[in-house]
């Protein structure tokens, strides 16, 4: 393969982007699921405030939810699954985004309870819909990327030979072949 | 067998081996894969059932404590003789975190007075400050402070949170206060005049303010074990809440 120098470089720095997304969107993942694990209920009432499902269904997830941000947190960050980790997080924020955008459609005026709280705002407060959903939908991006180019530098995945067969070093290894 | 053929064979065998090798392989990164894939999704399971587990309520016990009501202040709950130790719960009717508590750590209140293990006051106020809410809370409030009676009391108060309106729209109309009332089994032949008439609602205005001078409370609910505020995440959690007032009963 021919590569300028330039693209070689670029392509390089590829898997320490994948890196640092890893550990933006993990860190966000464990500090929103670490504030809210130990309040459950608040938790509970979170996502009721949003009145968007049923309150059963709003009940499991609110128990889930915490739990969930903090397992996928984690394996983003030590790049473990990587692939899938990131896939699942950026299917959280998405919906994360679906639902702040749809309170903000229903007039709704509450807290995203992103970081905790049990989504009521107080008198003076004002929601902040643009800000979590720019953020959420940046998150979003960052879970793309990790799983379009995983697992990226100081992952589990690549220590534990999770990464498959290296594409190139096999392209080499046939093209070798047939040379001899 | 000739030297090229000797050479062909070798290659093949090494061919086979390194595919021997690449399906080991390929087993092995999937039993990796499995196994770290189950220990997280566990750990999830395990958070999960924690978290429902902590937050579980409470079953209903026996019967309730005497609850004597004072139609312009607060309502005890405690067995004869338990004067300590003292939770104080400050709520509104219109509001969706005291609905909320009511549904999570109610029945744990409710047991622990019965178990002699707690004195429990009942301060219900009126915190809000714009309508409609405003107007919803002290139609029930008031409602509330017409019944007379200590069961059919907790009985209406539980119906009232479990009906709770919106906060954008007017409700706790007063055809549905009476209806709930008999629902409650209120047989005082006075309620319903005093409920139309809205004999109480100056009591509560009344009773929210001395509450707010007093006892200094940011909003609702707030719920003090022996004069301290305890910690939200305390009074949401059945199994601390419960922890908490058994270590202060000691």
């Amino acid at each position: 393969m021919i590569a300028s120098p330039a693209s070689h470089k670029a392509r390089s720095a590829i898997p320490w982007v994948t890196t640092a997304a890893r550990l933006v969107l993990g860190g966000v993942l464990i500090v929103a699921g670490g504030l809210k694990i130990g309040n459950p209920s608040d938790s509970v009432l979170a996502v009721k405030a949003y009145q968007l499902l049923p309150d059963s269904i709003a009940t499991t997830v609110g128990y889930l939810l915490p739990i969930l941000e903090i397992v996928v947190g984690v394996l983003l960050v030590a790049g473990l699954l990587t692939r899938v980790a990131a896939a699942v997080a950026a299917l959280l924020m998405l919906a994360f985004v679906f639902g702040i955008a749809w309170a903000w459609a229903k007039g709704l005026r509450i807290d995203c309870g992103c970081f905790g709280g049990g989504g009521e705002l107080k008198d003076w407060q004002e929601p902040s819909y643009l800000l979590d959903i720019v953020r959420d939908f940046g998150l979003v991006l960052l879970g793309a990327w990790v799983v379009r180019f995983p697992p990226g530098r100081f992952a589990l995945d690549s220590a534990l030979g999770l990464t498959g067969p290296d594409r190139t070093r096999d392209d080499e290894e046939e093209t070798g072949d047939e040379q001899g | 067998m000739s030297k090229g053929e000797r050479q062909k064979s070798a290659r093949e065998k090494i061919k086979e081996q390194q595919a021997a090798e690449r399906v080991r392989e390929q087993r092995k990164r999937l039993v990796t894969y499995l196994t770290a894939g189950a220990v997280a999704v566990a750990a999830v399971g395990a958070g999960w059932m924690w978290a429902a587990s902590r937050s579980q309520s409470e079953q209903a016990g026996g019967d309730l404590a005497p609850i004597t009501v004072h139609p312009d202040n607060a309502v005890v709950m405690a067995k004869s003789g338990v004067t300590k130790p003292v939770i104080d719960i400050y709520e509104d009717f219109q509001c969706p975190a005291c609905r909320q508590l009511e549904s999570v750590s109610g029945q744990t209140f409710k047991n622990l007075a019965a178990e002699g293990k707690a004195k429990v006051v009942y301060h219900p106020i009126t915190i809000f400050s714009q309508e409609p809410t405003r107007s919803n809370s002290l139609r029930a409030g008031a409602a509330a402070r017409c019944v007379a009676d200590g069961k059919q009391w907790m009985a209406y108060h539980d119906l009232l949170f479990e009906n709770q309106p919106s906060e954008t729209a007017e409700g706790f109309k007063i055809d549905q206060l009476l209806a709930w009332g008999k629902e409650a089994g209120v047989t005082s032949p006075d309620f319903q005049s005093c409920v139309t008439g809205q004999k109480h609602a100056k009591d509560q205005i009344a009773y929210t303010g001395q509450v707010q001078k007093s006892a200094k409370i940011q909003g609702t609910p707030t719920v003090k074990l022996n004069g301290v505020e305890m910690d939200n995440r305390v009074i949401f959690t059945p199994q601390e809440l419960r922890d908490q007032v058994t270590k202060a009963a000691k």
